[in-house]
């Protein structure tokens, strides 16, 4: 990752902006990353939502289309 | 997200990144990948259809309709999309061709057997019997995104697009039947 990368602004959305966007996108038009424990995605996720934790994040990050943007809770 | 997913107000899918998915392990052709999800839509058809005929309450019964002609519909749909990557004319028995052995399943979407849902169901209130409906229409939501994701080819994904798409809506639809039901009965 280039370290450019590190000093790009990331957006705070709130829920309500996030359940607009998710209701009028369809699911290739976005990347939906939860970021937590197996655990906690296994007791409730976002319909979706793919699975890679914060600590496997720069491991996997190639995972996710660097064109689109990308919701992550 | 703000808050992250405690602050999230709206569907919530349980079970592992995998979960779902074996149903769909024996295909490997886009069109088994339809008959496949088309026997899941049936079951949840079977499942409202049952419903309306051992249900009292009116609304509950029209809702219950209502939610048994929108996988009717959703049928309809994978039909016509099997008609048109196989090239052949829409043929209502071809998901029992493509897999037999799937005329004698009992699984509905959400991966529960009607026959349990059924048996669950009896004696319950109508908010627990619309709430397990969410439940599974948005656990066969989910799937549906997780399978478009993973699909092999572009056919198969195609497949998987059209089946979340229809869900969403469908997902909406219920959300916003069970709020009209609800507006009714406070007002």
């Amino acid at each position: 990752m280039s370290i450019l990368n590190y000093f790009k602004p990331v957006s705070t959305w709130p829920p309500e902006k996030i359940r607009q966007f998710l209701k009028e996108k369809n699911s290739g038009e976005f990347n939906l990353v939860d970021v937590r424990t197996p655990k906690e995605y296994e007791a409730g996720h976002l319909p979706g939502a793919r699975l890679i934790p914060v600590g496997e994040i720069s491991s996997r990050f190639s995972e996710l289309d660097p064109e689109k943007p990308t919701i992550v809770y | 997200m703000e808050g992250g997913i405690n602050a999230w107000k709206g569907l919530v899918a349980e079970g592992p990144p995998q979960s779902g998915m074996a149903y769909f392990s024996p295909a490997t052709k886009p069109e088994e990948f339809i008959a496949l999800a088309w026997f899941l839509e049936d079951g949840s058809r079977k499942f409202y259809s049952e419903l309306v005929s051992t249900l009292t309450d009116r609304e509950t019964k029209e809702l219950y309709h209502e939610l048994a002609k929108a996988e009717e519909h959703h049928q309809a749909s994978l039909l016509k999309l099997h008609g048109e990557l196989s090239g052949k004319a829409p043929d209502p028995g071809f998901a029992g061709s493509v897999i037999p052995s799937g005329k004698e399943g009992d699984l509905m979407e959400g991966g529960m057997r009607v026959s349990e849902a059924l048996k669950w169901a009896k004696g319950k209130a109508m908010t627990d019997i619309l709430e397990l409906s969410i439940s599974l229409e948005t656990h066969a939501y989910d799937l549906y995104l997780k399978m478009e994701r993973q699909a092999i080819d572009q056919r198969s994904a195609q497949v998987f697009d059209l089946l979340s798409r229809e869900e969403k809506e469908h997902l909406e639809r219920l959300s916003s039947l069970i709020e009209k039901r609800m507006v009714i009965r406070s007002g």
